[in-house]
């Protein structure tokens, strides 16, 4: 067993020189969107100095632009109804490094999980509730960043969709002026853990604990890197170019040990529709593919991801697990939520842990967290606003 | 409606060519359905795959075949084990997408209101009605105990004193119950128009007429505020 976690541990930091083509010839999209826009096709969201852009390369090593400043949250239905700590701790995050945002009701859901749960949208739906949401950011002058990665794979998709074929564009155009917006596009599609991992040597900077003993398993989310793959971050200095490097870049920023398992690649088992309407596959998924080589093979103390969907699923099915008489656990959350931990974000206030089923005191503790301090400092916080006290928001409307 | 001995509808041959057809006119399918080597490595990586009789290679094959009767047999149960992960479509040598097949049939079975499909999405109405009505879904107050009580003993805890926890949220957006994050009103009219014009709610219509209904019902309201 020692023997395989160090080999697994030592994985994550190999670099090289590999280059991903596999015979792959895919069209540069990018590219065919500014001659839409050069021919008056469209309205092209530019990545301005304004945004402060880092650079990051993507599958093909082609570059790919992140904004860090001016931004527009495009928040996530799950994260924002069951994982509040996830969109606080980005907020929190850009509130530390003084960057400039938006947080608003003025936007919808994607509605993807009516494309991929339920198949009760079209592309013409969802591209046109893509641009509309675009469009308001494009009308405030910022530019969006997505929460969710089903957002992110959708609006890749849709983003593609509308490149390639005229009949949608006119489709969507005809929409947008019924509702005064036009047809615009993002220069690029960013995920939210794409800002976290080019600013992850600046946030590293904020570390307010030691985690050489942590030892990290990464969930990448098949929404970020396997729908249009070719728009996803890798760096050939994580795991040697051959795994997308988002989630893990900001845990070896932080210090952490980076543990491979033999499942890294399977989805977490949410499938949509499985996770509310046939959730024994979801949970047997969890536990066979995901938590039990986890902790079997790596000896993990905290499983990250990237996503939504995983992080709940890969959270609430572990409880029932212990029916089959499997005992392992393992906390979950987001890698920015594991960040903002390890830089003294309050556990109950920012980072919301409290939410969460599978125990993660054990990790504080590693941690060096006084999750008990947090705790009752938390209950005191909840009487004051029973009380009729103001909430401490990080982020107000602006007037 | 009839069903064989693996649980297959029994449709004339017309009928099964008829929705082949209409799989085929989409404007997606030919970017999904390319050449396939039957080499099975989509299907080696399918997550559905290891607990569902399901295989994104015979997904493939069978449009592939061009036979309306092969794919016919895939438009009950068989479309609804895909997880829509997308895991097929990344690994294919020949950029191959089941998994946007599976979409193309799915919405198929939908729109035409099979029966498998309204069986299938029976359960999914509240997420429905929140996000087509409001603008978002997975709300905190749809996490109760009664139906997730797999998920263990702390769930609980979204369901006790739930306006006081979403109010000590340090986001404004976030301090509400009955939606992820509040909407506003002139938002979701946006929105209305966009599926109005789309057809959405054509679709719900035909697949759940009573959850349409009570859609409806919320959209009046919400456009006479």
């Amino acid at each position: 067993m020692a023997v395989e976690i160090k080999n697994r541990l030592d994985l994550a930091a190999k670099s090289s020189d590999y280059m991903h083509i596999a015979g792959r010839k895919i069209e540069n999209i990018h590219e065919e969107l500014l001659e839409l826009e050069a021919k008056g096709e469209v309205k092209v969201i530019h990545i301005k100095d304004e945004n402060k852009p880092l650079y990051a390369e993507t599958l093909f090593g082609w570059k790919k632009k992140i904004p860090t400043n001016k931004l527009w949250h495009h928040k996530s239905c799950g994260q924002c109804g069951n994982i509040p700590g996830y969109p606080v701790s980005v907020l929190w995050f850009m509130n530390k490094l003084g960057l400039e945002y938006i947080d608003e009701r003025n936007q919808t859901s994607c509605t993807a999980w009516n494309y991929h749960g339920s198949g009760t949208s079209n592309p013409v739906g969802l591209a046109a509730v893509a641009v509309r949401n675009w469009h308001r950011a494009y009308e405030l002058g910022l530019f969006p960043l997505f929460h969710c990665a089903t957002t992110f794979g959708d609006y890749k998709e849709m983003r593609n969709l509308l490149v390639e074929n005229k009949e949608l564009r006119d489709e969507v155009k005809k929409i947008m002026n019924k509702i005064g917006r036009e047809l615009v596009i993002p220069e690029e599609i960013v995920h939210y853990s794409e800002w976290v991992h080019v600013l992850r040597f600046e946030i590293a900077k904020l570390k307010k604990y030691d985690l050489s003993d942590v030892i990290v398993t990464v969930h990448p989310a098949c929404h970020c890197y396997k729908m249009i793959p070719e728009d996803c971050i890798y760096d050939k200095e994580i795991y040697a170019g051959k795994r997308t490097a988002v989630s893990t870049g900001i845990a070896l920023a932080l210090g952490a040990k980076v543990a491979d398992y033999s499942t890294w690649y399977d989805c977490c088992g949410f499938g949509f529709r499985h996770i509310l309407t046939e959730r024994e596959a979801s949970r047997s998924f969890v536990m066979d593919r995901k938590i039990r080589p986890m902790v079997r093979e790596a000896n993990s103390d905290v499983c990250i991801t990237q996503d939504t969907g995983c992080t709940t699923t890969l959270d609430k099915n572990q409880w029932i697990g212990k029916a089959m008489g499997y005992t392992e656990q393992v906390p979950v959350m987001s890698d920015v939520m594991f960040a903002a931990l390890a830089c003294g974000a309050d556990v109950f206030k920012i980072v919301q842990l409290q939410w969460h089923t599978t125990d993660w005191r054990p990790l504080c503790e590693k941690i060096g967290i006084d999750w008990k301090k947090s705790e009752e400092e938390y209950k005191a916080y909840l009487e004051e606003l029973r009380a009729g006290g103001k909430t401490v928001n990080l982020y107000e409307y602006p007037s | 409606m009839e069903y064989d001995e693996n649980g297959v509808s029994i449709v004339p041959f017309e009928f099964k060519k008829e929705i082949f057809e209409e799989a085929k006119k989409d404007f997606r399918y030919e970017e999904y359905v390319r050449g396939c080597l039957n080499c099975g490595v989509c299907t080696g990586g399918c997550p559905p795959h290891r607990f569902f009789d399901f295989s994104p290679r015979i997904v493939l094959q069978k449009c592939k075949s061009n036979d309306p009767a092969l794919v016919w047999e895939m438009m009950d149960e068989y479309i609804w084990a895909c997880f829509q992960c997308f895991t097929c479509a990344m690994i294919c040598p020949f950029l191959n997408s089941p998994g946007g097949v599976i979409a193309i049939l799915r919405e198929i079975a939908v729109r035409r209101g099979f029966e498998s499909a309204k069986r299938v999405l029976k359960p999914y109405s509240r997420v429905l009605l929140k996000l087509t009505a409001y603008g978002n879904q997975l709300s905190p107050d749809m996490i109760q105990p009664d139906f997730f009580p797999d998920w263990g003993p702390h769930i609980g805890y979204a369901s006790q004193d739930l306006p006081l926890k979403r109010k000590a949220i340090p986001m404004p957006t976030l301090q509400v119950t009955n939606l992820a994050w509040d909407v506003a009103p002139e938002t979701m009219k946006e929105l209305y128009t966009i599926f109005d014009e789309a057809g959405v709610f054509k679709i719900i219509e035909v697949v759940d007429p009573s959850l349409y209904e009570i859609i409806m019902d919320i959209i009046d309201d919400v456009r006479s505020s």
